[in-house]
């Protein structure tokens, strides 16, 4: 809502500067988006106010819903147009038949129009202002109207009308061409305006083509209805025709300006265009007028909430100065508030303690603190998995959680179980991730291309996934990727690339010692199928790591090998409570054990094995070297492990020591056909 | 005086006189190493002097031992200091070859960073846990029910066009703000309720201030007492903590479906005001939509976008940044 300063000034005159009054209008909740200066030659020093309407307010996408809003501010009271008193010399040729939707429809006809006349300047110019293209004298007055009072009004060649009109739901597919020549085909849910033959306006939006005036025009029938908002709500969306009366419809329109609007109007016209009036026609049904009820206030409630302590007098005075017909009487702790015809946002009583706060000013009702209470934690987020990555080493990144699709279907194949965004923003945005992995190859190869060369990222967010019964399935997982050579940061740094371990690393430490995990060797398309795990907790997997498939590394043109794991958060349990552990103080006894087996034997096997042999005093088995190649046989390879051992209360001997290594050895061989290396 | 060496006699004060020569002339540590072994080693001279005592003529023995022996020490006295000298040169020669350039940079384990949306979300919850705030979470892809509905946003209301909403294929939308978790909260817990949440929403929208996915976080009180002047009062009190410092704060009314009364809150900012946080009591119609009884409860609500608050804290100029995961960005945080 655009305006102009001084038309705004016709309603009621503040001798305050234009900030001043935008700093007001702003702090009553009608927020002034922008104003500046306005040097009209109509009327001299102007200003243009540009208003950011909240949509609970449609009573002041008007001059004079602004205009009292100032008033009970500043204590005053608004001025309304002059209107001149026209009479009537002609009958109208046609009724009006409305309906509970429509409860009222105000009508005039008005004929012997010289439409050759001109627009008078002034309206113009504020037309222009509120940004209004102007077309012709009689839809200029209309709109001039409707800016400055807030009634919609419609113009309809009363030549072009056949019979009389009628409010009524559009037939299912009828069809109707607008003034703006689109052609639009309706349903039962749409009001309409239609004479004996067929619609003539979309109710409460736009006006018919067949009926619209023009320079041949000499006779109008006015129309100035009250279309209720649940009638016209969702419609113009629906037809992406969202006009000035749609948006005060809407919104609310009062019930009770239908009749002051055509008389304004009609006052206008005989300026401008002369003519001859018929009476001011009324048709209306009472009974479905909105009903506002009472509203009782609880003083009590009021000094409460705003920490005020105002009397019930104060209190009905500040809500009078709103128009509200307040009665009080002295026997009751609560007040009776009547809303008036156009406030249809004032429902029950928390509206009316939003009242009395804004006349107050939000600035000046008093502040207390909030009693503090037992501090909680925050673990929730996150926070340590996330410095757990950190401070290896990993930036957090956040990615968009819609995707291409065929980003998706790199990661999932089957498009049933993609969750589709029904009204993408754009074509890289169409499918919620089934993974993080797409995100975080595009912030790879994003940062790669601004020559950044090593790249270790994570991010932790949810994942969607269409199931079987048409739900949306919503997992939240933590993803990372590495690529790029291990010591590019440093000088002294090995130039090899990061690879598989360097991750597996990361993610072993963040999952902590706790022996729960298990990471078993699988396959997935998009992955190299030598270098990928799953990743279980007991029997369930909970996320996978893997290196990413070579062909991919080159179809996406990156430049090193790339690893990535992706885990379910929440399956990572944290360290609990920590409780200190007594240890040894007794020597460790140490052996490294070196055999050789099969190459298809992994390491995580023979580890077991050897704990499972190595009695209770054992410490820690470590697998300290692998070699395969020279003085090992074809398809064998050696590993040597590192086993130490420590009893709690004494000395542990050579011989036990001894024996355990030989009973190792021979399980090893009996198992895996393992040679203890010399 | 002579000895007897097999057959031939040794001039004990030349032995002596070479030997101290040697010594004290030795050009380093091995050379020195070597003249010690020659001369008192297991097999050196001295020693094999003393071994050959037992041929002397018994008058002779006692004499000569005292003075092999003398000498002995004489000479280990000699090997000790010359040795002490050398180790001195070496090490000092050998380390002035060890010096490094010490305006090298450090061997750096750099650490990598949070992004700024999370820092920003830690800073926050640190503020709200402090006085007693729970943290709540809850689904991005939601219901109308939950996003529109129980929150008095009804179907085809002007207030829905604030939220420009994106809709999954089946019947599930994304939730334009993080306001379902407040009322998927009150649906559980029974007050009193202190809770923030902190998530990600999406709104269909995009542009130099506003991206089609962002981060919000809002917070709930439901206790006795909580009333709009409690309401200014916190958030007064966690600006000023986030910002660090006093910053000038505005109130104005506003309009959510959700709260009534509203507000919205502005702070100054270089020159003009600038918004950054929604608030208001809950909306009684909320409470009950959520089982809580409106006569004996209320609260109040608030809800703040984090990209916003994180340009402000740390300068920002593009919303967009946030999301392009440039590291040269990244890292500075």
């Amino acid at each position: 809502m655009q305006f102009s300063r001084n038309w705004l000034k016709e309603f009621i005159n503040l001798k305050i500067s234009t900030e001043e009054l935008c700093e007001q209008l702003t702090m009553l909740g009608l927020e002034v988006d922008s104003y500046r200066h306005y040097q009209s030659k109509l009327t001299g020093e102007d200003a243009i106010i540009k208003l950011d309407l909240t949509p609970n307010r449609g009573d002041c996408f008007c001059i004079m819903g602004i205009a009292r809003e100032l008033a009970a501010l500043n204590g005053k009271k608004i001025k309304l147009p002059k209107i001149k008193t026209i009479k009537s010399s002609l009958k109208s040729p046609l009724k009006v038949y409305v309906s509970d939707e429509a409860p009222r429809y105000v009508g005039r006809y008005i004929s012997q129009l010289d439409l050759k006349k001109k627009t008078p300047p002034l309206v113009k110019e504020r037309l222009k202002i509120s940004n209004i293209k102007t077309i012709d004298p009689i839809v200029d007055i209309t709109n001039y109207v409707l800016i400055e009072l807030g009634q919609p009004l419609h113009a309809f060649d009363s030549n072009k009308l056949q019979g009389d009109l009628r409010v009524r739901f559009a037939k299912d597919k009828e069809k109707i061409t607008l003034i703006d020549e689109s052609k639009i085909e309706l349903d039962q849910d749409c009001l309409v305006i239609a004479d004996e033959k067929k619609s003539v306006a979309l109710a409460g939006i736009m006006g018919g083509l067949d009926t619209a005036i023009s320079k041949e025009t000499e006779s109008i029938y006015l129309e100035s209805a009250f279309f209720k908002p649940e009638v016209i709500r969702g419609r113009p969306r629906k037809f992406a025709l969202q006009t000035e009366a749609s948006t005060r419809f809407e919104r609310g329109v009062d019930f009770e300006l239908q009749t002051l609007a055509v008389k304004r109007a009609s006052s206008l016209i005989f300026e401008v265009l002369g003519g001859e009036f018929s009476p001011i026609q009324e048709f209306k049904k009472s009974s479905s007028f909105p009903q506002n009820e009472d509203i009782h206030l609880y003083v009590e409630n009021v000094n409460k909430t705003l920490g005020l302590d105002f009397s019930k007098f104060f209190i009905s005075k500040l809500l009078r100065s709103l128009g509200l017909i307040i009665s009080v009487s002295t026997d009751k702790d609560f007040i009776t508030a009547k809303i008036p015809s156009w406030r249809f946002d004032l429902k029950v009583e928390v509206d009316l303690i939003e009242e009395i706060a804004r006349l107050v000013g939000y600035n000046k009702l008093p502040q207390e603190p909030l009693r503090t209470k037992k501090r909680n934690t925050f673990d929730s987020l996150n926070q340590s998995v996330r410095s757990c990555f950190t401070s290896r080493g990993y930036n957090e990144v956040i990615t968009y959680s819609f995707i291409e699709e065929s980003a998706a279907s790199l990661v999932e194949p089957k498009i049933e179980k993609l969750v589709f965004v029904s009204n993408p923003i754009s074509q890289n945005m169409v499918v919620m991730r089934p993974s993080l992995l797409p995100g975080l190859l595009n912030t790879l190869s994003y940062n790669q291309n601004q020559g950044i060369d090593q790249v270790k990222i994570f991010e932790i967010g949810s994942t969607f996934q269409k199931t079987s019964k048409n739900k949306v399935k919503e997992v939240e997982l933590i993803g990372g990727l590495i690529s790029g050579s291990e010591g590019k940061n440093n000088w002294t740094g090995s130039k090899r690339s990061l690879d598989f371990f360097d991750l597996k690393g990361d993610v072993e430490k963040v999952l902590g010692n706790s022996s729960g995990y298990v990471f078993k060797k699988a396959e997935l398309p998009y992955l190299h199928p030598g270098k990928t795990a799953f990743l279980f907790k007991g029997k369930s997997q909970i996320g996978y790591i893997g290196s990413l498939n070579p062909k991919l590394v080159d179809k996406l043109d990156l430049k090193h090998e790339v690893n990535f794991f992706e885990i379910q958060i929440e399956k990572i349990s944290l360290k609990g409570k920590v409780k200190f552990k007594n240890f040894s103080r007794f020597p460790l006894t140490q052996r490294d054990l070196s055999f050789i087996l099969d190459q298809g034997i992994s390491s995580s096997e023979v580890k077991s094995l050897i704990s499972s042999k190595a009695g209770g005093n054992l410490k820690e088995v470590k697998l300290f070297d692998i070699y395969e190649g020279k003085g090992i046989p074809q398809g064998k390879k050696s590993l040597t492990f590192s086993l130490s051992w420590q009893a709690a209360d004494r000395t542990l001997t050579d011989k036990e020591t001894d024996d355990l290594v030989k009973e190792i050895v021979k399980f090893l061989s009996k198992k895996f056909n393992a040679k203890l290396r010399a | 005086m002579l000895f007897i060496h097999g057959d031939s006699g040794v001039d004990i004060a030349s032995l002596a006189k070479k030997s101290r020569s040697l010594l004290k002339k030795a050009e380093d540590l091995k050379i020195l190493e070597k003249i010690y072994i020659d001369l008192l080693g297991k097999n050196g001279e001295i020693n094999l002097l003393l071994k050959n005592l037992g041929k002397l003529p018994k008058s002779q023995r006692k004499e000569s031992g005292k003075v092999l022996n003398q000498l002995k020490n004489d000479l280990e006295g000699l090997f000790q200091s010359r040795q002490e000298q050398l180790k001195e040169i070496f090490f000092s020669e050998e380390l002035k070859k060890e010096s490094i350039d010490i305006t090298l940079p450090g061997r750096l384990n750099e650490s990598g960073t949070l992004h700024p949306v999370t820092s920003t979300i830690f800073e926050i919850s640190s503020f709200f846990t402090s006085i007693g705030f729970e943290i709540a979470s809850g689904p991005e892809a939601e219901t109308d029910f939950y996003n529109f509905e129980s929150l008095n946003i009804p179907n085809d209301h002007p207030a829905k066009d604030m939220h420009d909403t994106f809709y999954l294929a089946n019947d599930s939308l994304l939730r334009t703000h993080t306001s379902p978790v407040q009322v998927r909260t009150m649906e559980k817990q029974k007050p009193p309720i202190r809770m923030i949440c902190p998530g990600r929403v999406y709104r269909k929208d995009s542009g130099l201030t506003r991206t089609p996915m962002f981060h919000m976080i809002e917070g709930l009180v439901i206790e006795e007492n909580a009333s709009f002047s409690v309401l200014k009062g916190l958030l007064l009190d966690f600006i000023a903590d986030f910002f660090g410092k006093d910053v000038d704060i505005r109130f104005r009314p506003s309009y959510f479906p959700f709260t009534e009364p509203s507000a919205e809150v502005d702070i100054k900012w270089k020159r003009g005001w600038l918004e950054i946080l929604g608030c208001g009591m809950v909306h009684p119609n909320v409470l009950e939509m959520s089982g809580i009884n409106s006569k004996n409860h209320s609260g109040f609500a608030f809800g703040l976008g984090l990209e916003r608050m994180a340009m402000l804290k740390y300068d920002i100029p593009d919303l967009r940044a946030f999301f392009e995961n440039d590291l040269r960005f990244l890292k500075q945080f």
